[in-house]
């Protein structure tokens, strides 16, 4: 007996060794493969958990007008966002978060049912939004849903100037259209990294942060609009689109000295905040992007060359039938012209006759020289994306004999309104061509400021481009633009009036035109150059008058925004008020 | 010549020397650990003064972050409540329009300011100088 319980006790023993040898080897293997086999491996593993190399959003810089106010500026705004797989009763969800954030209700069930980890609830929300938010979140004890902060690019003028200043992509915030595209290296600066430690809770942890490079915020771009100007001439267009019942149209003032251009309406626009209404067609900036053959108003470069050329004067008299026909082109006038007129006749008469012999007289090659350095078929400026170079065909290829008088009216010439605005500006400017420009200086975020210095050149003497603007001047004294003329300041322009060109058919409209009036205020001592061009406008004014007719229906336009424009800036009249 | 015993007095001097010999240095020991025990301590202080730093640091950094948060925010609603579409709409509220009559008020100095803002202020300055 006493045998069998020794081997007992001893079996005994043996087990609760062999047990805790068993476990002992199992923890020292634990430890063995923990601290030794796969010590690198799991190290790497807490090290990941813990350590997140983080991206430093650098702030996208500010768009601002000439006066300093803000036209574009990055905020950081907060949106909710959720994982679908944790949110445990998203109908109920949906119906406490959606009235609170705005969204539809459906629409938030169905995200929150969705296969994803990942979707917003609601983005751009405003502060006391995500406070109610996140007091709802709290209270209802909802599980899945946190905030994230995300830049908002914010337009505080709303609509004012969008197609100029442009938009920028909602998911990574960069530039997709106007000064926002154009200038997105500028604006986006440079983003920084560094080194973060987090807790289980994702909090940072102390002094485990290493920043290994600062992100570097965007330059700021100041603009040479000027909000008030723009302002005028935006309500100013829309009134005469309203009128007119024009599909759209353009503005462009022009100050003359410096190239700087102070207001750029293109309509119909877009609110760049309020993407919801947001028309694709609308993006563009047509007084950059739409060409146009510019009919009468490039007349001034026909006769401005053939005076500085000395082919004419202002006195030179021309027999000007009502037709003429060059090769098997027939020219004719509107209405019936006198036996004979003189340039300066021709000009205000707005003679396609009378300005088709000037050209013939010029020739076709000093014609092409002139119109080349007037600016036409290149981009007026280096400030925009898209910008068309128009439509001028080298002199080698005017091989219609109709060529060159069709230029000489406008007719077979593409050009935008900035172009045009530039012509404009360059007889007004005494003959010195400046390169329009819509950015006036870049700030770097070290303060360091890089000022556009236009370029320029001389077209045509001062002489030439002073008896060009008396004529201008006579247009709106007795000529086609009279409803241009303003009671505080004498101004001069030409009207122009094109067959809308359908490129879809290759023939011109019988009924759509493109109305034109651009005219330099004051014409004695000139400051600005407006542009107005209407697509297609139609209808009858008071008294019967056609308002397809840029004297008609884009001259009023100009008139408001030239005498507005030059309050804003506070030029003196100077106009004893007897136009 | 054999040495005789030495004399009292000396004989207790020698072994009171012998048994300071022979007593184990106690106070550079307890000088030592009190210096380990009071760099000990520093170090921990230091550590927690750090730690309190950091978070001060970082208390003050979600500051200045909402500080410029609520800048830029206020800077946002000024330029929206300068927006002339809005003054417009304000100001048609009230009932205000153009005056039929108009007048003209030239100041000396203020007609060339087609420049920038620059030098509109500068204009504008001169001309808060010459007020009384």
């Amino acid at each position: 007996m006493a045998r069998t319980r020794f081997r007992f006790v001893d079996l005994r023993l043996i087990a609760v060794g062999l047990v805790f040898v068993l476990a002992w080897a199992g923890i020292g293997y634990r430890l063995f493969r923990v601290q030794g086999a796969d010590a690198a491996e799991l190290a790497q593993l807490g090290f990941d958990q813990r350590v997140r190399h983080e991206t430093i959003q650098a702030k996208r810089g500010t768009i601002y007008d000439r006066d300093g106010i803000e036209l574009a500026v990055t905020v950081y705004g907060k949106a909710l966002v959720a994982d679908p797989s944790l949110v445990e009763a998203p109908g109920e969800a949906a119906a406490i978060l959606a009235p609170i954030v705005g969204v539809d209700y459906v629409e938030l069930i169905q995200r929150l049912e969705g296969d994803g980890r990942f979707t917003y609830v609601a983005r751009r929300l405003e502060s006391d939004t995500v406070e109610r938010a996140r007091e709802a979140i709290e209270s209802a004890d909802l599980i899945g849903f946190w905030f994230v902060e995300e830049p908002l690019r914010i337009y505080p003028s709303g609509a004012l100037a969008a197609p100029v200043i442009g938009i920028t992509r909602l998911d990574d915030g960069s530039g997709i259209e106007g000064i926002e595209a154009v200038m997105e290296t500028e604006l986006a600066g440079h983003p920084g990294k560094r080194v973060v430690e987090r807790d289980q809770s994702g909090r940072a942890i102390p002094q485990a942060e290493f920043l290994l490079e600062p992100s570097v915020a965007g330059s700021d771009v100041v603009l040479t609009l000027d909000r008030e100007i723009q302002y005028i001439s935006e309500t100013s267009l829309q009134a005469g689109i309203d009128r007119s019942g024009a599909f759209g149209g353009s503005v462009i003032v022009l100050d003359i000295a410096n190239g700087e251009i102070l207001a750029m309406v293109s309509l119909p626009g877009f609110d760049g905040s309020d993407r919801s209404a947001l028309d694709p067609s609308t993006l563009r900036n047509r007084a950059i992007t739409d060409v146009y053959e510019p009919g009468s108003t490039l007349k001034v470069v026909t006769v401005a060359a053939a005076l500085e050329e000395g082919v004419i004067r202002p006195d030179t008299p021309f027999e000007t039938p009502n037709e003429i026909e060059v090769g098997d082109e027939t020219y004719s006038d509107h209405g019936s012209n006198p036996p004979v007129m003189t340039v300066s006749d021709i000009v205000a008469q707005s003679s396609n006759v009378g300005t088709i012999k000037i050209q013939r007289q010029l020739g076709n090659e000093a014609h092409y020289r002139y119109l080349d350095a007037f600016g036409l078929g290149r981009p007026a400026s280096i400030d925009f994306a898209g910008e068309s170079t128009g439509r001028l065909d080298h002199v080698s290829e005017w091989n219609n004999v109709a060529a060159g008088p069709s230029a000489a009216i406008g007719y077979g010439v593409g050009a935008t309104p900035l172009q045009m605005a530039s012509v404009f500006a360059t007889l007004a400017n005494d003959g010195e061509w400046v390169e329009p420009h819509v950015i006036a200086e870049i700030v770097a975020s070290d303060g360091e400021r890089t000022i556009t210095e236009p370029r320029r050149h001389r077209v045509v003497s001062p002489e030439t481009a002073r008896t060009m603007r008396t004529m201008l001047r006579r247009v709106v004294e007795d000529g086609t633009g009279f409803r241009a003329d303003i009671d505080e300041f004498p101004v001069g322009g030409k009207t122009g009036t094109t067959d809308k060109f359908d490129v879809a058919t290759g023939k011109y409209s019988d009924t759509e035109t493109i109305a034109w009036f651009i005219g330099i205020a004051p014409i004695d001592d000139p400051k600005i150059v407006v542009v107005v061009v209407l697509d297609s406008p139609s209808g009858m004014i008071a008294g019967g008058y056609d308002m397809s007719f840029g004297g008609t229906s884009a001259a009023p336009i100009f008139a408001e925004i030239a005498e507005s424009t030059l309050h804003q800036l506070g030029v003196s009249p100077t106009h004893d008020g007897d136009a | 010549m054999t040495a005789g015993a030495l004399p009292r007095s000396t004989a207790r001097r020698v072994g009171a020397r012998e048994q300071a010999r022979r007593r184990p240095v106690v106070r550079p020991l307890v000088i030592f650990t009190i210096a380990v025990i009071l760099a000990f301590f520093a170090v921990i202080y230091s550590r927690i003064s750090l730690d309190r730093t950091a978070f001060e640091l970082q208390r003050l950094d979600r500051e200045i972050a909402v500080e410029q948060e609520l800048h830029w925010d206020l800077r946002v609603d000024y330029a929206r409540l300068q927006a002339p579409a809005l003054i417009t709409q304000r100001a048609a509220a009230l009932g205000l329009v153009y005056p039929e009559d108009r007048y003209t008020i030239e100041i000396s100095g203020m007609a060339d300011t087609v420049g920038g803002p620059e030098d509109r202020w500068m204009d504008l300055r001169a001309l808060f100088v010459e007020q009384p």
